[in-house]
C-alpha cells in the first residue's frame, strides 16, 4: 500500500491490522459493559485502554510512517523520558546548566543517528558529553554535591537518549533487503520488549513462588523471568518474517531482549524505590509514567541493534 | 478582536509550548465553568505563574481577568508595562505606594466593582520552590469588601525549578497547575478569610503526591 509516495509493506500491514483489530474490540466490549452498568473498575480498564491506543498510534507512526516522522518522535520521547528522570532526580539549583546542556544533547544525537554518522554517534554522549556537563557543573562553582550530579546527569542522558536513538539508525542500518523493511526491524523489538513484560508477568502470577529481587520488585519470580524469556524466544521465531534473520538468529534476539529487557525493567523499578516512588509521573493514565513503559524498551534497544548488525555482519 | 487573539495565542501558541515543551500538567480547570466572578489565588516561584494560569482560562473569563503584578518591577520601562497590559491584562501595582496615592486595596476593589476578575499571589513576590512564604493581607481584605466573589485556590509545583527568581535559562522539567474548587469566605475577620486562603493552598500541595518528593534547591 502507498500513502503519499511512501510505501508500506505488506508485513507491517498486517501487524497493524491486527494491533488495532485487537485494541477496537476492546474498546467495543468495555463500551458495550459500561452501557449495562458503569463502574470504577471498568472506568480504570477504559482509561488504560485509551492509553494503549495512544501508544499503537505512536507505534503505527514509528513501523508504518515516513522515516523522518518515526525518527522525531523517537526522539521527543526521548526527550519525554529524559524531563521525567530530571524531574525525579533529586538535582541541585546549580545542575541546571547541565541539564539543559543535557537537553542539547538529545538533537544532535539524533542527528548523527539519522545520518548514521556511527562512529560519532558512538562517541559524542559517552565522551564529548561525559566531559561538556561536569565542566559546566564546575564552572557553576558549587561543589557541595557535585560529584553526584556529575554521575545522575550524563547517566540520565545515556539512559534516556543514547540507549533510544540506536533505534533510530535501525532505519539506515544496510542490513540485506527483506519484505518488511526497518518498520519490520522497528515492530520485531518493540513487540518482543511489549510481549516480553507481558510473558514474564503472565508467568509470574501463572506459577511464580521464588522471588528474584525482593527488596526491587516484590512481584518478580525466577519462574517468570524464566518462562517469560522462553516464550519471547518462541515468539521471535514466530515473528521472524518481519526481519532478515534465520530462525535461530531470531530466537537468540528474542533470547537477549527478554534478558535486557528484564534488566531495564529492574534498573529504573530501584531507581524509584530509592526514590520513593511507584511511578516516574502520571502522563499516561493507568500505566504511570513514561518512563514507567520504556524502561525495558531504552536497555533492549541498543542490544537488539548489535544484535542485527553482528548478524547481518555489518 | 484583541481579546480573540490573545485567547488564541494562549490556547494554540502558549498552552502547546507548556504541555509539550517544559511539561506543565493542568488538573481541574472545569472549575472556571460554574463561577462567574472570582479571585485565583496562588503560590508564586516564578515568571510561568502568570502564563501559566491565564493559558488555563477560559475565553469568556479571559477576557475579565486582570493579573496583578508589581508595577516597581514590571512597570520600569512603558515597553514592559504594555507588554503586561497586553498579555495579562496587569494591574501594576507599587509595592511601596507613594504618599498621596491610592492604595493597591482601593484599586483591585474597583476593578473588582466593575465586574473583573484577578490573579494574585498573595506572598507578594518570587520565592523559593517548594516554600510558601507568609501572605499579604490584602487579598483578605478584598474578599471580605467583596462577599458574592469566591476565590479560586491554585497550587503551582515546580515553576521555581523550570524558571527561578533571577535566573533566565529555562528548563524543561515537570510541573503542576493543580485548581482547587471556590471557596466562598464568609465573615468579617481578615485573619480568618487570610487563614482559609492559606488553608486551601496548603490542601492542594498535600494532595500533590510529588510532593513527597520535593527538590533539593539550594
Amino acid at each position: 500500500m502507498t500513502i503519499a509516495g511512501h510505501s508500506i509493506p505488506e508485513e507491517i500491514l498486517w501487524i497493524l491490522a491486527v494491533i488495532f483489530g485487537v485494541l477496537l474490540s476492546c474498546s467495543a466490549i468495555i463500551y458495550l459493559l459500561r452501557q449495562r452498568r458503569d463502574t470504577s473498575l471498568l472506568k480504570e480498564i477504559h482509561l488504560r485502554v485509551w492509553s494503549w491506543w495512544r501508544i499503537a498510534i505512536g507505534v503505527a507512526v514509528v513501523i508504518a510512517g515516513p522515516p523522518w516522522m518515526g525518527a522525531l518522535l523517537i526522539a521527543y520521547i526521548s526527550f519525554v523520558a529524559m524531563r521525567e528522570m530530571f524531574s525525579i532526580g533529586q538535582l541541585r539549583g546549580a545542575d541546571r546548566a547541565g541539564i539543559f546542556a543535557a537537553y542539547l544533547a538529545i538533537p544532535v544525537q539524533y542527528f548523527l543517528a539519522w545520518h548514521f554518522y556511527f562512529e560519532q554517534f558512538l562517541y559524542f554522549i559517552p565522551m564529548a558529553m561525559f566531559i561538556v556537563i561536569p565542566v559546566l557543573l564546575v564552572l557553576n562553582g558549587r561543589m557541595n554535591q557535585i560529584g553526584r550530579s556529575m554521575s545522575i546527569i550524563p547517566a540520565i542522558l545515556m539512559l534516556t537518549a543514547y540507549m533510544p536513538s540506536h533505534m533510530v539508525l535501525l532505519y539506515r542500518l544496510p542490513v540485506q533487503p527483506h519484505p518488511a523493511g526497518a518498520g519490520g526491524l522497528l515492530i520485531f523489538l518493540i513487540m518482543l520488549t511489549a510481549f516480553n513484560d507481558v510473558f514474564q508477568f503472565t508467568w509470574g502470577k501463572l506459577l511464580g513462588k521464588h522471588k528474584i529481587l525482593p527488596y526491587v520488585s516484590p512481584n518478580k519470580t525466577w519462574e517468570g523471568f524464566v518462562g517469560g524469556i522462553l516464550t519471547t524466544s518462541c515468539l521471535g521465531m514466530i515473528l521472524s518474517f518481519l526481519t532478515p534473520l534465520l530462525w535461530w538468529q531470531a530466537c537468540i534476539t528474542g533470547f537477549v531482549v527478554g534478558l535486557t529487557g528484564f534488566l531495564g525493567d529492574s534498573i529504573i523499578s530501584a531507581i524509584k524505590r530509592d526514590l520513593r516512588l511507584k511511578d516516574t509521573d502520571d502522563l499516561i493514565p493507568g500505566h504511570g509514567g513514561a518512563m514507567d513503559r520504556l524502561d525495558s524498551i531504552l536497555i533492549t534497544a541498543p542490544f537488539y541493534f548489535y544484535l542485527i548488525k553482528y548478524f547481518a555482519g555489518i | 478582536m484583541k481579546d480573540l487573539l490573545l485567547y488564541l495565542f494562549y490556547q494554540l501558541i502558549v498552552r502547546p509550548w507548556l504541555t509539550l515543551i517544559i511539561g506543565v500538567r493542568f488538573s481541574n480547570r472545569q472549575v472556571f465553568d460554574n463561577v462567574r466572578q472570582f479571585i485565583v489565588v496562588a503560590n508564586h516561584n516564578s515568571h510561568f505563574d502568570m502564563v501559566s494560569i491565564m493559558a488555563a482560562l477560559p475565553w469568556r473569563k479571559l477576557k475579565n481577568t486582570r493579573g496583578v503584578a508589581a508595577a516597581d518591577y514590571f512597570g520600569k520601562t512603558s515597553f514592559s508595562a504594555r507588554l503586561m497590559n497586553f498579555f495579562f491584562h496587569a494591574i501594576l501595582i507599587e509595592r511601596h505606594r507613594k504618599e498621596g496615592a491610592p492604595s493597591a486595596i482601593e484599586i483591585l476593589d474597583g476593578h473588582l466593582k466593575a465586574g473583573k476578575s484577578l490573579v494574585l499571589f498573595p506572598e507578594g513576590t518570587r520565592g523559593q520552590a517548594g516554600v510558601i512564604a507568609d501572605f499579604k493581607k490584602g487579598v483578605a481584605i478584598l474578599l471580605r469588601d467583596n462577599p458574592g466573589i469566591p476565590f479560586i485556590p491554585v497550587y503551582l509545583d515546580g515553576f521555581g525549578r523550570v524558571l527561578p527568581k533571577d535566573k533566565w535559562l529555562i528548563i524543561p522539567l515537570v510541573c503542576k497547575v493543580r485548581f482547587g474548587e471556590p471557596v466562598y469566605p464568609a465573615g468579617q475577620d481578615v485573619d480568618e478569610i487570610l487563614e482559609k486562603v492559606r488553608d486551601a493552598i496548603f490542601k492542594l500541595k498535600d494532595k500533590d503526591e510529588r510532593d513527597r518528593n520535593v527538590f533539593d534547591y539550594k
